[in-house]
């Protein structure tokens, strides 16, 4: 009797959680999961990031919560894993056990102000060009002047 | 001495022919015969196993073409090498070493004919 | 050739001059500059009897009977006497290792290699400067020989550098190869090598002095062909370097040539520097197109570029040499090319197109016009493929409005008779000549081949040469008779003092230049040079097979146009002009859009974008001349034909078959497929286009005087002054060498010196 009390308490928990039905099921669809937790921190592009090491298997104790708007783009529903800036990146992966909030990281040169994503696939993506010397260089006509 | 026996050869030649396989064309037919109750056989499952996207009787229709290719064909000698190389294709579908694409190349001619006129060879390139 | 022998004085004389003993009394002598070939004119005879191979010089077969008996390894064989051991020993087919000799060259016998045994001599000759004795026996590979080939081999690689796998003569070597056939497998010395300091002298030539050998082969080139004193030797024994005492360019038209001279990588090409190794490119014999000598040439390809030009040997043209715009201006093939159709779009900007959209516009406009509106203006570059077939186009839409760029007198004879037009006596003829006559014309710049051609009989044959015209530096002496027209009517007239020496030349020989031809006067000069040639040819009493008259053209197209039946200058399309017009390959600009009515519609096909292309309102792309299989006639009328070296590039085709596709969607398609029956067709209209690498006799000499006496037109008084004068005019002549870097870099070094041209200094 008292398991079946824990799961509707957590049950409970989950909609208390997330802010209501709706929440809930806001979370079900944006992250196809849904997990309350600790709140860690929240980075200053408004990614919120959880812990629970008590119910969840080691690997699945970490998560974000993608934010809804960051870099000028709506995240609502194209959420992408490199939304995750570097500081947090490394405790979300479990480098490290101290979050940002209470380990800074050391300020870098290289660490960028503000995160960009990742544009592979995108029309900004790199894309490498040849750098061989052309063999025969054409002739471009000359500009015709305005009549 | 090897110069005559040569040019008896070439006369033998015309008129007997060392049999291959099939001793006389009727031999030979009756082996293009098995060959294509073969292929006939085979294409319905053919169809669903390569998951291919055309109907039984499309296969059936190419099958008939492709025999129909060779109609010409009378000397027993190559008929039967023909039906060897008919028959080397079907064990390849039917085992599956073929793929879909092996098949579906029956289906679509890949090589363009090369242009035989002045213009057309022209606009193709410098030197075709 | 004269029997007095003087050769054994002259080799003496090196020996001396090699030995320490001889220097060690000469103090002070480090900062000699020592020209060393001492063959001026004055030695030019010793030269000629003894150093000189037969070959250089034409000279009449020896009686049988004054033949010396040598022996080449025991190898009875017969010689002319005077013929040095290494003749000898080449007419056995024996090769002698050697690095200063070299054929077309004076003998210096400096660098030892070819040292052989003589049996019962003392001591082992050197066999390029030797001359053989009655019933020598060379032994070219006895113990004693090879021992002295490798000593020599050891000293010269105890200062050559190691660096044969950065070296660009690696693998075409002389150094390298005979090294490795002739050379010791190690060398006993320890010392430091020396290293020399390399010189900047030129965009042309790149020098690593450190791999040097003192063969003084290219010293002996400048002064020798080129004729220009501008290289030679400094300092003594280790400290000896080769160079241009100070800093300065080496300044002439065949100055690429000392690259082949050499025998080691001391003097290399600067534009192939780095690109290409002799065993990965693909050869292909071709012609070449810059000037109407048609020098043989061999383009080097790798990858569809071709990576370098070289000079073929071919004795009745340019013998082993070319000129420098021949040999350094095929990167002009791979700048501003034509590699896709072109039409100008509605606001009057050309833009790329398909060849079915360009094509087609081109048939719509030659349809759409009468036979007379329109017409063809063929350059330079053109061959002999493309001027017949657009011909044959142009005949079958009823017009015959076909001309050349290039002028010629159409009055009196004109280019009806084809001895008008030719240089009928041959460039190997001048040898034969005894006086020569240039009027008008600059050979140096214009037929730099011609020139040395010139310059060789001048130096061995004593020709005597005079000119009317502006005074040039010709690299050789010439009797400067005046540069007004006034003094070609003394001649003509035989009121000239100059008339003298004229009707006493055993085999006198006049040259006019094109561009003397291309004044208003044009047909005046020619009746005038017409009659003093036919006067000299009366004087001399030479025999009926000599020619005298001989017109030297600048373009390579011009006689193969001509041939064909061409109209030559554009003074008809001025006059009337056409609706539609056709340029092929037209880039002197001799017709503008000023000239032109309008509304009319320009059609370029060629492969550069130069003047023609600018102009055009449709840009057909065609191939230059090492992409197409095309024939070329030369001022000689030698028909010889390129080959494909590389394909065209982009969409650009052959150019018969360009005007073979318009004249289909015209609807007047023209009868041939192949270039086999585009050559069918030249033999149709004119059989010696077909007949290569022969001259067809041309004549009527009396004749074409006779009608040039009938035409009206006076002398104009100003000076005869040729189109290029110095060097800086030579290099830029025409699309593809205006295209080229090299050739830019050329003109501004001779204008602001060398140093002004920079370069990434690699190794």
């Amino acid at each position: 009797m008292a398991e079946y009390l824990n799961v509707v308490r957590r049950a409970l928990g989950q909609i208390g959680g997330h802010g209501g039905l709706k929440g809930l099921l806001v979370q079900f669809f944006r992250a196809n999961d849904v997990k309350t937790g600790a709140l860690i921190g929240v980075d200053k592009y408004g990614n919120k990031y959880f812990e629970d090491n008590k119910h969840y298997f080691f690997g699945r104790h970490r998560w974000v919560l993608y934010t809804t708007e960051m870099n000028g783009k709506n995240t609502m529903w194209e959420v992408d894993g490199s939304m995750v800036p570097a500081e947090w990146h490394r405790w979300l992966h479990c480098m490290t056990d101290d979050p940002p909030t209470t380990h800074p990281p050391e300020p870098k040169k290289f660490l960028a102000e503000v995160h960009q994503f990742n544009v592979s696939g995108s029309a900004q993506q790199y894309v490498p060009y040849s750098t061989t010397r052309k063999k025969v260089h054409e002739w471009v006509p000359p500009k015709a002047e305005a009549q | 001495m090897a110069s005559g026996a040569a040019t008896r050869a070439a006369a033998g030649a015309a008129k007997v022919v060392k049999p291959f396989l099939s001793r006389d064309l009727d031999e030979a037919k009756r082996r293009v015969r098995e060959l294509y109750r073969a292929w006939y056989r085979e294409v319905p499952s053919s169809v669903a196993i390569f998951q291919l996207d055309i109907t039984t009787r499309q296969g059936r229709d190419k099958v008939r073409e492709m025999f129909d290719k060779n109609k010409h064909v009378t000397d027993p000698r190559v008929i039967d090498m023909l039906v060897i190389k008919g028959k080397m294709e079907l064990e390849e579908t039917i085992n599956i070493w073929k793929q879909k694409t092996h098949i579906m190349r029956y289906f679509q001619e890949t090589e363009e004919p090369r242009p035989t006129d002045f213009l057309s060879k022209f606009y193709r390139g410098h030197d075709s | 050739m004269s029997t007095k022998v003087k050769q054994p004085s002259l080799f003496h004389w090196w020996l001396k001059l090699r030995s320490p003993l001889f220097w060690s009394r000469r103090p002070n002598s480090e900062r000699v500059m020592l020209r060393l070939p001492t063959v001026g004119r004055a030695l030019a005879g010793a030269a000629k009897s003894s150093l000189a191979p037969s070959n250089t010089v034409r000279t009449s077969v020896q009686a049988a009977s004054n033949m010396v008996e040598v022996f080449v390894d025991g190898k009875p064989v017969e010689v002319e006497p005077g013929t040095t051991v290494l003749q000898a020993c080449e007419k056995v087919g024996v090769q002698i290792p050697r690095f200063c000799y070299h054929e077309r060259l004076s003998v210096a016998g400096n660098c030892r290699m070819c040292l052989v045994e003589i049996e019962k001599a003392p001591k082992p000759v050197a066999a390029c400067a030797m001359p053989v004795m009655k019933g020598w026996n060379i032994l070219t590979n006895s113990e004693k020989t090879r021992k002295a080939r490798e000593g020599v081999m050891e000293f010269l690689l105890a200062n050559h550098p190691l660096d044969c796998p950065i070296c660009d003569q690696g693998g075409e070597c002389d150094l390298q190869d005979q090294s490795m056939q002739f050379g010791s497998d190690r060398s006993r010395f320890t010392e430091r090598k020396r290293a020399v300091e390399d010189k900047n002298i030129g965009p042309l030539i790149k020098t690593i002095m450190t791999r040097c050998i003192q063969c003084t082969r290219c010293v002996r080139f400048a002064s020798e062909i080129a004729g220009v004193e501008d290289l030679g030797t400094t300092g003594r024994g280790n400290n000896l370097q080769i160079g241009t005492y100070v800093e300065k360019m080496f300044m002439s038209e065949l100055s690429g040539n000392v690259i082949d001279v050499c025998p080691v990588g001391a003097l290399t090409s600067k534009p192939y520097a780095f690109t290409a190794r002799p065993w990965e490119t693909r050869k292909t014999e071709s012609i070449d197109v810059m000037d109407a000598v048609g020098s043989n040439i061999i383009v080097s390809t790798r990858g569809g570029e071709v990576m370098r030009v070289m000079p073929r040997l071919n004795e009745d043209v340019n013998e082993e040499w070319i000129s420098d715009k021949t040999r350094f201006s095929y990167d002009g093939l791979k700048r501003q090319r034509l590699t896709q159709p072109m039409v100008k779009d509605g606001s009057g900007q050309l833009t790329a197109t398909t060849w079915e959209d360009a094509l087609t516009r081109v048939a719509g406009a030659l349809q759409s016009v009468q036979g007379s509106e329109v017409a063809a203006i063929a350059g330079g570059l053109a061959d002999a493929e493309a001027l017949v077939s657009l011909k044959d186009l142009l005949n079958r839409l009823d017009s015959e409005n076909l001309c050349t760029e290039e002028v010629f007198p159409m009055e009196g004879a004109g280019t009806d008779l084809r001895s008008n037009y030719l240089l009928n006596s041959r460039i190997a003829g001048i040898e034969d000549c005894d006086l020569l006559l240039l009027i008008g014309t600059n050979p140096r710049y214009e037929a730099p081949m011609f020139n040395a051609r010139v310059r060789k009989s001048w130096l061995h044959n004593e020709l005597q040469v005079a000119m009317v015209g502006q005074s040039v530096d010709l690299s050789y002496t010439y009797d400067h008779l005046g540069e007004e027209t006034s003094v070609l009517k003394e001649l003509a007239d035989g009121t000239h003092p100059f008339c003298q020496v004229l009707s006493a030349a055993k085999r006198p020989v006049v040259v006019v230049g094109s561009s003397a031809l291309q004044r208003e006067d044009g047909a005046a000069i020619l009746g005038a040079v017409s009659t003093i040639a036919q006067n000299a040819r009366t004087s001399s009493g030479v025999e009926e097979g000599w020619k005298v008259l001989n017109v030297l053209h600048r373009v390579a197209s011009q006689v193969a146009a001509l041939d064909l039946g061409y109209k030559a200058g554009v003074d008809a399309i001025r006059k009337n002009p056409p609706k539609v017009l056709f340029l092929l390959g037209a880039d002197a600009g001799c017709i503008t859009r000023a000239d032109l009515p309008k509304d009319s519609l320009i059609i370029y096909q060629g492969h550069h974008g130069d003047v023609g292309a600018t102009m055009a309102d449709i840009i057909l792309p065609g191939a230059a001349y090492t992409e197409k299989n095309a024939t070329y006639v030369n001022t000689e009328g030698r028909s010889q034909h390129t080959r494909v070296a590389v394909t065209a590039p982009g969409m650009a085709r052959e150019d018969w078959k360009i005007i073979r596709a318009v004249s289909d969607l015209a609807g007047v398609a023209l009868p041939y497929d192949t270039v086999d029956e585009v050559r069918a067709r030249l033999e149709e209209v004119s059989p010696n286009l077909v007949r290569y690498d022969d001259i067809q006799e041309a004549n009527y000499f009396k004749q074409a005087n006779e009608l040039a006496q009938a035409v009206n037109q006076d002398l104009i008084a100003s000076p005869l002054v040729p189109p290029q004068l110095t060097v800086k005019d030579f290099y830029m002549t025409d699309s593809i060498s205006r295209a080229s870097q090299t050739m830019a870099k050329c003109v501004k070094a001779v204008t602001e010196g060398a140093a002004a041209v920079d370069e990434p200094s690699i190794c």
